[in-house]
């Protein structure tokens, strides 16, 4: 079995790794959807409920300023992770999707009016979709779609190009939200050049990093992003757990988003004043032992190298797209070239459904995804009605895509005459 | 569970040669089915005289399973009345319970779709055909 030098350092790190599904060790490739934990993650959470475990703030108790002192120190490794010069930036939610939601509902809904725009584009997740159209619909406002380039057999396939958001970006914009990382085509837009384009014409922007955050290093300084939204579990770290970034200026603009306690400055009878951001986002119990999980998973990326990870991501991504080469009768979606894209790949066998196709994969191991991975209007524009995505991480290996092709043809034999 | 005991030769039949395929041109009733989580989707339209359908179609846009679920439907709902192939479409659903055992006798020869009942994931595609059944029925009766 060919070790690729990374995943051979890693793999023992991953206890679900050792793991045979079907008789077949597992092959792991569906991280797009969610990743696997490492030992430091499983022991933060287990140790924080083993020793630290009480409610955050307000306590006076030793266990109590512990479990606080982990929360604010997580929220602080976190703001550092992604380049934010503030922790008090930094709001803690259950995942990319609340984030998203929590500026569509506290800043979007108090900002739009009848007749502005949110720009989104057509390879949206529907996480960077639905709370527009919410946000749109309760305001007035309506959703304008970048358009991706087209199927046309060319190698600029799924790519979002500037020259068509110069025409887009008009005075009645007053958002702009747009993805890192494709979560079907793999494609990395131009986020820094985006931001700049936005920036010039004083429109917001908010970056979904859910793919890009265990795929690429993240500078939301440098970015200059108005906004940022991650989950916990796409980077090694646990579910329930997702950041918000958000700059001074557009917090300052924001309402909160639900009400309870902790987010509270003074409770009166009829209205009530709210705490200094982040606190005035963050209602209820926090999950503080998911957050040391994902302060874990963080260091751990850290440790192992965002630059490794790309080196390696981009050596698999590489020998994959040469395999497809292979086969004419698997179609591949998204840009054909390394440069513009990364480890995540959604395919058709021709004249096999996905779900089918992502059966057979099971049955030798293999976990890949087969559906419309949340962007029904991708793959309306695709013109498909869903595909088996691939999506690597960085214990995955060169043969485990190997395994993966091999079992493709197990496929044609039972489904295909 | 291997591939031959999952995909039946049956099946693989059905869905490679789907039965009544396609739409009726002057349908008594017509129903839709969409499966949110794939994509897929489904039109099912029946022609009855009297209670009794005595012919259909389906247009499937769907995986192997659902076509061959949409198949062996047609072939078992028809001559049956609405209200006997909506009994059927409950007792199929109950047989695809993880904790049912038993195959009543009348649903027998849909066997090979509830062997696969233990891919919970797969259930709405067998179901797909049924739920439009089962939306036709509703609309008769109203």
């Amino acid at each position: 079995m060919q070790h690729h030098p990374l995943a051979s350092k890693v793999r023992d790190d991953f206890p679900i790794l050792k793991r045979e599904i079907n008789d077949f060790p597992l092959a792991y490739l569906d991280n797009a959807a969610t990743t696997q934990k490492p030992n430091c993650v499983i022991d933060s959470l287990l140790d924080f409920y083993s020793t630290h475990n009480s409610n955050v703030s307000r306590g006076v108790y030793t266990l109590a300023e512990e479990a606080t002192e982990i929360y604010e120190e997580g929220r602080e490794s976190i703001a550092k992770f992604i380049g934010a010069t503030d922790s008090g930036n930094i709001i803690f939610t259950r995942g990319t999707t609340e984030s998203i939601n929590l500026v569509a509902s506290a800043w979007a809904q108090h900002n739009l009016k009848t007749g502005d725009r949110i720009i989104v584009t057509e390879m949206e997740h529907h996480s960077n979709l639905v709370p527009w159209q919410m946000a749109a619909q309760a305001s007035g406002a309506e959703l304008v779609y970048w358009p991706i380039t087209p199927e046309a057999g060319s190698t600029s396939v799924g790519l979002l190009e500037l020259e068509e958001l110069e025409e887009l970006l008009t005075d009645s914009v007053k958002l702009l939200a747009v993805t890192a990382v494709s979560n079907v085509l793999g494609t990395v837009n131009p986020i820094a050049k985006i931001v700049e384009m936005a920036h010039e014409r004083g429109i917001p922007v908010l970056v979904d990093a859910a793919q890009a955050v265990a795929r690429m290093p993240i500078d939301v300084s440098g970015l200059d992003c108005d906004f940022l939204a991650f989950s916990g579990h796409k980077v090694y770290g646990p579910t329930g757990i997702g950041v918000l970034y958000a700059k001074k200026e557009r917090l300052d603009e924001m309402q909160p988003f639900q009400g309870g306690g902790g987010m509270i400055r003074q409770v009166g009878r009829q209205s009530s004043t709210w705490a200094d951001s982040p606190q005035k986002f963050e209602a209820g119990t926090p999950p503080v032992a998911e957050v040391s999980g994902l302060a874990a998973a963080l260091e751990y990326v850290s440790d192992v190298g965002i630059s490794e990870i790309q080196k390696h991501e981009k050596e698999l991504t590489a020998h994959a797209l040469n395999r497809f080469a292979e086969f004419s009768d698997l179609e591949l979606y998204g840009p054909q070239d390394t440069c513009d894209r990364t480890g995540v790949l959604s395919f058709n066998l021709r004249n096999v459904h996905p779900h089918d196709a992502a059966q057979v994969l099971d049955e030798s191991g293999i976990a890949v995804r087969a559906g419309h991975h949340c962007t029904q209007i991708l793959h309306e524009r695709l013109g498909v009605a869903a595909s088996v995505r691939m999506s690597f991480g960085i214990y995955n290996e060169v043969s485990e895509i190997d395994r993966l092709f091999s079992s493709l043809d197990r496929a044609r034999d039972i489904f295909l005459d | 569970m291997s591939t031959n005991s999952i995909y039946r030769d049956l099946l693989l039949d059905h869905a490679r040669h789907p039965k009544y395929s396609g739409c009726l041109e002057h349908p008594d009733l017509k129903a839709s089915a969409f499966n949110p989580l794939c994509g897929d989707e489904l039109e099912l339209t029946l022609a009855l005289s009297g209670e009794t359908i005595h012919d259909c179609r389906t247009q499937v846009r769907g995986c192997s399973i659902c076509i061959a679920s949409a198949s062996m439907m047609s072939e078992f709902i028809l001559e049956r009345t609405l209200s006997e192939v909506l009994q059927i479409s409950k007792e199929f659903s109950k047989s695809l319970r993880k904790d049912t055992e038993d195959i009543p006798e009348t649903i027998e020869s849909l066997r090979p779709l509830i062997d696969l009942k233990t891919h919970r994931s797969r259930i709405k595609c067998m179901r797909l055909a049924w739920d439009a059944l089962e939306d036709c029925a509703a609309q008769h009766q109203t």
